[in-house]
């Protein structure tokens, strides 16, 4: 693809990044968002709380290719399990999801079950994410 | 403003087909026939002016009051980053009151290798909204100094968003942006110095002379906070495509080139990016005679 550089190793990829729920900060949001930018990913933000329905059909209408939630409110199991239903509804299952902000270790293999393709955490080195999105993408 | 009925938007064939167009080569769209003249075209509405100037907010609103109207799509358009390729598309933070229209479709677009304000093969994207069926397109361009000429050529109404005391005037002035506008809009307009910016521009539109001749560009202000503000917005441009309807149509030819200026462009582009610094060693002559003939489809080149 014409847009795609030599260290872009997420050029050409289409990301949302969604703030569901009801917290208000969104600054690791905001640099995920930049980290995939500077990886070649076209970086669609939906801005703070968001329904999971509307996350879902902006992540088909925008036709990207994965979707992040960004959750800090503790609410992570529920909202997380409403976004996957809502884009099952909307037919939108092959996109990947993957999930950031304050979850618990305990709750990470319940995301998982839930359809979560990647967890990352706040301690995570920003070159780790891409690299795992990188290979979940390929 | 068709009342017939249709199928309802294929929200998901559209944003594949959206994404595939956004993907394509310039090669590969040099080979597709120049399609008809459509049966159903969308009126096409192109909002721009400098960054942070209210486009996105503008169209939001916009969006949300002309969808009541008919089947509305909007394409915004955002930079890509020169280095990584990469783009923060985030217009539609301003448009959130907006999901779940049905009637309604906005895609964000990363302008990835065009930097006139619009982005690459932006014109396949314009027709095919016609072929799903919009009744009108908005079109929201990066802002960039030059945007303005662009988006002249791909749209019907071109509405130019000015921010009060910007210093907006000269520099209108200087990129020869009057003569392009068809709406001036002073957004922000609860800030100082929107009257006199909204004086201002129209002395001087009054001296420039509009490009499509008898068309007078309205000047307005508006504000997120006043309704009526944006409802006049609307109608102006109503007003304005009212007029234009009635002028000889001459976008077709004008769309058309604008289309294979940009194709070409890129095509020489790509061939460039894709040589070793010692094809740059050559004499200059040849060279350009081997970029030329690279650039042709393989059954029309001289050497393969």
């Amino acid at each position: 693809m014409s847009t795609q550089h030599a260290t872009a190793v997420l050029g050409g990829r289409r990301i949302l990044i969604g703030k569901p729920g009801l917290d208000g900060h969104d600054i690791g949001a905001k640099i995920i968002a930049l980290t995939l930018r500077n990886a070649g990913a076209e970086v669609i933000y939906t801005g703070l709380r968001r329904s999971p329905q509307q996350i879902a059909q902006v992540a088909v209408d925008e036709g990207v290719d994965a979707v992040g939630l960004s959750i800090l409110s503790g609410s992570h199991k529920e909202l997380v399990a409403d976004v996957i239903a809502q884009l099952r509804t909307l037919k939108a299952h092959d996109l990947k999801v993957f999930v950031g902000g304050t979850i618990p270790v305990e709750d990470r293999a319940h995301l998982h079950e839930l359809g979560v393709s990647a967890v990352f955490t706040a301690d995570m080195p920003l070159e780790q994410v891409v690299k795992t999105l990188a290979e979940l993408l390929a | 403003m068709s009342a017939q009925p249709r199928a309802p938007l294929d929200r998901w064939a559209l944003s594949r087909a959206l994404t595939q167009l956004a993907n394509a080569d310039p090669a590969t769209l040099a080979r597709r026939p120049l399609r008809e003249p459509p049966e159903h075209a969308a009126r096409r509405i192109g909002i721009t002016g400098a960054p942070g100037a209210g486009k996105s907010t503008l169209v939001g609103h916009l969006a949300a009051l002309r969808a009541s109207r008919g089947r509305l799509g909007v394409l915004a358009v955002d930079p890509s980053s020169p280095k990584s390729g990469g783009a923060i598309l985030g217009d539609r933070v301003r448009m959130d009151e907006l999901a779940g229209n049905e009637q309604l479709y906005i895609r964000s677009l990363g302008s990835r290798r065009t930097g006139d304000g619009l982005a690459d093969n932006l014109p396949e994207m314009l027709d095919l909204m016609d072929e799903f069926g919009f009744d009108e397109v908005l079109l929201e361009t990066v802002g960039v100094g030059q945007a303005e000429h662009a988006v002249r050529g791909q749209v019907d109404t071109v509405v130019l968003v000015l921010l009060p005391d910007s210093g907006d005037t000269v520099q209108a002035m200087k990129a020869g942006i009057m003569e392009m506008a068809d709406i001036f809009v002073v957004h922000k307009s609860d800030l100082p110095g929107a009257p006199r910016m909204a004086a201002d521009i129209r002395r001087i539109a009054t001296m420039a002379r509009h490009a499509s001749g008898g068309w007078v560009p309205p000047i307005l202000l508006s504000s997120a906070t006043q309704p009526a503000s944006i409802q006049a917005l609307s109608e102006a441009i109503d007003q304005h495509l009212a007029w234009q309807a009635q002028q000889p149509q001459e976008q077709a030819a004008q769309r058309a080139r604008y289309r294979l200026r940009r194709l070409i462009e890129r095509r020489i582009a790509q061939f460039v990016a894709e040589r070793e610094d010692s094809f740059f060693d050559a004499p200059l002559e040849r060279q350009i005679a081997v970029a030329l003939d690279a650039c042709r489809s393989p059954e029309n080149r001289a050497v393969v």
